[in-house]
């Protein structure tokens, strides 16, 4: 009974309220200045949302979170104005609106605090945002829309700064549909990505500069998020090196582009260069980043040897051709597809690895690779692309695992309401989820033409879309074509940046775009030309991988010295000096069985199976556990490192890693000492194999001290498995330097 | 500890790369006799040395553990029922009925509000006190806590202080945060891993291998540091010993240090009154904890997992009758045992222990018949460490869907913890760039309602 009674009362409110409107919409036609021309009219769309938005009535912590604030909810940030103005004129039996009272309206009572409001005073009762609502309810509260917002323009979009004082003033014009135009500084919310790098004046929409570097300020105006980049210069210093450098002919035969811009970057930043590596480093740091091994002595000590000019491109070229590399790269792959992401699906996964290993081998085009996986059907036992489909569980994980893959961005946002900071809207999201909606992920991937998801906001099934490019006609039996079409088509703006971003910093230890997954505008590259560049490249090169990596690896950035100059050392993407990169847990653990000369063991693996070749993540081993693995069950780019350093020092000292195989019969260590090997021989051995140089005098020096070189190697075993242990555990082994 | 200044004529980052752990001058006394005045004239002094954080990961439902709403419409109340407690007034949940026994000893935050309801984002927020942001990653209370504490400890030799590590983790760590943010590695939280529900529960690899003995050990550490000092891979002018490695080898050697882990030392009815099963081994990791603190280690987090209940909200209570080791349970006897094993032994004190997740539940029960993610309102327990205790601070509304008085962010409770702990929110520590960042954020408000 009281539910009946609840519900007459506000029926009845309702109504009363909607003629009240309807009343005072004549009233107000009867009253308004008949000079008054349609550039008076408050537009609710334009005029009025970016007034929720500068003072931040639709943000996530206040009305626009996902349940509203005390009973009103505004849609975040404004992304759907028609339900914000429901919201606001007929909800609440249409009492935040009062018509004959404008001044009475909860939408002006509340944010002046003249009622009580959680939020406090937000608006000033005589400012010009209060004035806009003011006229806007005298003019009838009506849905008005006199033109379509286009884009805003931003000045400036990039600035170099040279004066840290100085104030810079920033712009924000609107741009409609109509071809007007509307300065709408002051509407729009300026936030810095670095609160404490950039000040910004609300009042005055200035920004200071609180220490030099490339920071971002985001510019927020209705549903336009536009990226500001501000750079300061980080030193003073004589660049007459960097000068140089810049001015310097390319010597190599390949295309400089990849420098260009790089050099760009840090003249502008005035980043002076470290050097250039020695022949060994680089012997070291590519081999370990094209193939995930150490040189071997022999090699080496032919590298050394080798007087060949263009040595370096010919060692490339081989590593790029030889099976370490794809083996190695097939890791890299299996990790970026999660591979084995599922732990009972074994058998999938072996025959997934398999395929993608032949892909690798094979030089198939990117393009292709993506089109394999996205197109597959059959039995996930024998059809290894088709395990595609078993990564993650759900339409809608597939959407987003598909999206971080092959486009590099986040649509997870835009499941419950549109992206905020990027232009992904709900309907990007469910269109892509219906896609994968009709695929049956079972042990066998069919189609499932019948099936649909709802989208949240229409309560209906969504319509497939190609996200932020259209929906996609009805009648078609598979939608996944359009889709893969779209996607490996030249003009593609995601696909192949994604993948050279992340090809670029498997080599530079930094992505272009970080992190690589979230590509959006408002988290530009910190060298666009160069990232566009990459990716122009390879899509007219067949999607070649190989090709990328040649460029990047045989680019005076690549051959630049990790050692950080005073003037450079808090540079940490510029590449002024190459990022130091630990080595991954499975290359690390092959390089100590490498150097030990004894190989580990991985589950029922035959023994010599290297932990880089390891189709399934899960596989038993000690070593892995203690350096660290990546279930694969979410993204492997973000947190394989996060390991306890303490407990794996710990583990180095009192743990099997180490200590099981340092002495042990065939172990390095051992053959040498039986040959007869003089002590100093086999640390220089040792030297060449794990960090790929000769002692230096001073290193032989230091080992002077401990070991009699004039003795038997035999009688100091001990002493040279401690001088084995120490190589493998300190910085310069560990560290891609 | 209040407004001392760097020295003159050195740049901040000079400072930081020179003065390394030591470079803050500040007295370890100044800790314990830290005397400030709150708004509304409130004296307080914080008495915590130790904080013991039990970590309910996956955010526990407020409504069936510490703000029930009885009165509520079956679809909220959801399936379990109140109890009174030993405070007149204040009721919780029928599974917690030894922690309804000691409520005296007890604060309960019932208006804690967060925007973040994803676990990551709320994760970082709780426990750093800082909504995350990608600028910067900041440290977890148990790094910032390591650092300050150990910039200010005069460590004897030989005292198992000096070796345990200052931030422990029981048995690990949560989520995908590194911990200590933008501060050194060394403040990182040790995870003892293991199941310390294990009657032969032993930490990995404290004892010698086979082969090895101290000379040799203390070699090893020697031409690790000598091979680092002449490395290739070491960039002019900087440090290269490796702390770790330092720390690993101070607590290979010391005897005392690695009986602090030992939980066979403490007799049968105490490691049963923790309770020996349940669901990760609360009641022994609680335990564990206790050993910790007790030996002066300044920050240990607890992690309980599974509390991430999607569906069926019962389990909570109970995976089949009388099930001891459901998660309410569980918690319940090893929350108590602690809490009463710290008072009887005059620690509770200056321990400061506090419960939470990364944020409450859904108060409309789903169609699984769990809960789901809701940071808007959720529920934070306190004890001991200088905490009033049968205190219930601000209040949800009557569906447990918002705040309804004294809203308290994760912000506010960070500088509530840090100022408990002796440190001032304010103090500035310093990134690797040299830009100084807040303990806790500008703006925070401490909880002074909490304190004794």
């Amino acid at each position: 009974m009281k539910v009946i009674q609840i519900i007459l009362i506000s029926l009845v409110l309702y109504l009363f309220g909607y003629f009240a409107q309807n009343l005072s919409f004549a009233d107000a036609n009867l009253t308004s200045n008949p000079a008054s021309n349609t550039s008076d009219l408050v537009d609710f769309e334009n005029d009025l949302i970016p007034i929720f938005t500068k003072f931040g009535c639709n943000a996530g912590a206040c009305h626009g979170s996902a349940a509203g604030r005390g009973e009103f909810k505004l849609s975040l940030f404004g992304g759907n104005p028609k339900a914000d103005y429901k919201a606001i004129v007929r909800q609440l039996a249409g009492r935040r609106i009062n018509l004959i009272h404008p001044e009475q309206s909860l939408v002006i009572l509340k944010p002046t605090a003249q009622t009580s409001h959680g939020g406090g005073q937000v608006l000033s009762e005589d400012g010009e945002a209060i004035q806009l609502l003011r006229n806007w309810i005298k003019q009838g509260a009506l849905y008005q829309t006199l033109r379509k917002l286009e884009r805003i323009e931003i000045s400036p979009q990039k600035q170099i700064i040279t004066n840290l004082e100085q104030p810079i003033q920033l712009y924000a014009t609107a741009v409609y549909s109509d071809n007007t135009s509307k300065d709408v500084t002051r509407w729009t919310v300026f936030t810095p990505e670095d609160t404490s790098a950039i000040e910004i004046d609300a009042s005055s929409a200035t920004a200071k500069l609180s220490r030099p570097g490339r920071h971002i300020i985001l510019a927020r105006y209705l549903t336009e998020v536009v990226p500001i980049e501000l750079i300061a210069p980080l030193n003073d210093v004589n660049i007459h090196n960097l000068q140089k450098t810049i001015d310097k002919q390319p010597t190599s035969s390949t295309d400089t582009f990849v420098d260009k811009e790089i050099h760009k970057l840090l003249t502008i930043l005035r980043l002076p260069i470290s050097g250039t590596i020695d022949d060994v480093t680089f012997l070291r740091r590519v081999s370990l980043d094209l193939t995930g091994r150490l040189p071997t002595v022999a090699t080496v000590k032919a590298f050394i040897a080798d007087s060949n000019a263009k040595k370096r491109e010919i060692l490339v070229d081989k590593l790029l051709e030889s099976d370490e590399f794809n083996e190695y790269w097939t890791l890299q792959f299996a990790k970026l597809l999660r591979i084995g992401a599922k732990e009972r699906n074994t058998q999938g996964a072996y025959v997934y690895h398999q395929w993608l290993s032949n892909q690798i081998r094979d030089g198939v085009g990117y393009d292709k690779i993506a089109r394999s996986v996205i197109l597959a059907t059959g039995d996930t036992h024998e059809i290894g692309p088709a395990n595609f489909y078993r990564t993650v569980d759900g339409s809608r994980e597939q959407a987003e695992f598909m999206s971080e893959l092959f486009m590099g961005v986040r649509l997870r946002c835009a499941n419950c309401h549109n992206h905020p900071l990027d232009k992904w809207t709900q309907d990007d999201y469910h269109g892509l989820t219906a896609i994968f909606a009709k695929i049956e992920d079972d042990q066998v991937v069919r189609l499932k033409p019948s099936a649909e998801v709802i989208h949240p906001a229409t309560r209906e099934s969504a319509i497939p879309r190609i996200p932020g490019e259209m929906y996609l006609p009805t009648n078609v039996p598979d939608f996944r074509v359009d889709l893969v079409e779209w996607l490996t088509n030249t003009d593609n703006p995601y696909f192949a940046k994604a993948i050279v971003n992340r090809l670029w910093k498997a080599m530079m230890g930094r992505g272009l775009v970080e992190p690589v997954d979230d590509f959006r505008s408002t988290n530009p590259a910190t060298h666009p030309e160069l990232l566009t560049a990459l990716a122009d490249d390879f899509v007219a090169h067949d999607y070649n991988m190989r090709r990328t990596l040649r460029q990047i690896a045989l680019s005076d950035a690549y051959a630049r010295s990790s050692h950080a100059l005073p003037q450079n050392k808090s540079d940490d993407r510029f590449y002024s000096h190459s990022v130091k990169k630990t080595l991954s847990p499975e290359v690390l653990a092959d390089a100590i069985s490498d150097v030990l000369g004894v190989p580990d063991s991985y589950g029922d693996e035959p023994l010599g199976t290297r932990a880089v070749s390891l189709f399934n993540p899960n596989t038993e081993s000690d070593a892995l556990d203690v350096l660290g693995r990546c279930s694969r069950e979410t993204s492997c780019e973000q947190s394989e490192e996060a390991i306890d350093g303490l407990q794996r020092k710990l583990h180095l000292f009192n743990g099997e890693l180490l200590n099981a195989r340092i002495g042990v019969q065939d172990s390095r260590l051992n053959i040498l000492i039986s040959q007869g090997t003089s002590p100093k021989e086999i640390v220089t051995e040792f030297y060449i194999s794990a960090l790929n140089r000769y002692p230096t005098d001073s290193d032989i020096a230091f080992w002077q001290q401990h070991i009699d070189f004039n003795e038997s190697a035999n009688s100091q075993s001990t002493i040279l498995e401690d001088m084995v242990w120490s190589l493998l555990t300190c910085n310069e082994f560990v560290i891609n330097h | 500890m209040f407004g001392f200044k760097r020295c003159d004529g050195i740049s901040r980052r000079d400072f930081l790369r020179v003065g390394g752990l030591t470079a803050l001058g500040l007295g370890l006394g100044d800790f314990f006799h830290l005397q400030r005045t709150f708004a509304g004239n409130k004296t307080i002094t914080a008495k915590a040395k130790s904080c013991i954080l039990i970590w309910l990961d996956g955010g526990p439902s407020h409504l069936e553990t510490f703000d029930p709403k009885p009165d509520a419409p079956q679809e909220v109340r959801g399936p379990l029922k109140t109890i009174p407690t030993n405070v007149t007034g204040i009721r919780i949940s029928e599974c917690l009925e030894r922690i309804a026994g000691i409520m005296d000893k007890c604060a309960i935050i019932r208006s804690m509000t967060s925007p973040l309801g994803e676990h990551n984002l709320g994760t970082q927020y709780l426990m750093t006190g800082y909504k995350p942001t990608p600028a910067l990653e900041y440290p977890t209370f148990g790094s910032t806590v390591a650092y300050i504490r150990s910039q200010n400890s005069q460590k004897s030799k030989g005292d198992a202080l000096s070796a345990l590590p200052p931030n422990i983790a029981v048995p690990n760590f949560t989520g995908e945060l590194s911990g200590n943010g933008y501060l050194p590695t060394a403040t990182r939280q040790f995870s003892v891993g293991g199941n310390s529900k294990d009657s032969d529960f032993k930490v990995r690899d404290l004892d010698f291998y086979e082969g090895i003995d101290l000379t040799r050990l203390t070699r090893r550490k020697q031409f690790v540091n000598a091979l680092n000092e002449f490395s290739n891979a070491k960039d002019a002018g900087t440090t290269t010993t490796d702390p770790e490695l330092e720390r690993a080898y101070n607590l290979i050697t010391s005897p005392k240090a690695k009986a602090a882990f030992s939980l066979a030392e403490e007799p049968h009815e105490v490691r049963q009154r923790y309770g020996q099963g349940g669901v990760n081994g609360i009641g022994q990791a609680c335990l564990l904890a206790r050993r910790l603190v007790e030996r002066g280690v300044p920050f240990v987090t607890v992690n309980h997992a599974g509390w991430d209940t999607h569906q069926d909200i019962f389990t909570l209570k109970e995976r089949y009758p009388t099930d001891r080791n459901a998660h309410l349970p569980s918690l319940d006897r090893a929350l108590s045992a602690l809490i009463q094993d710290l008072s009887e032994r005059r620690k509770l004190d200056e321990t400061l222990v506090v419960v939470m997740g990364e944020f409450g539940r859904t108060p409309k029960i789903n169609p699984q018949g769990g809960r789901d993610h809701w940071p808007n309102v959720f529920s934070v327990m306190l004890a001991g460490g200088g905490v009033q205790g049968g205190q219930i601070i601000g209040s949800s509304d009557a569906l447990g869907e918002f705040p309804r008085e004294r809203p308290v962010t994760p912000s506010d409770l960070a500088a509530t913890i840090y100022t408990l702990l002796g440190i001032d929110p304010s103090f500035e520590l310093h990134t690797s760039d040299g830009r100084p960042v807040r303990v806790a954020p500008d703006g925070a408000k401490v909880v002074s309602e909490l304190f004794a």
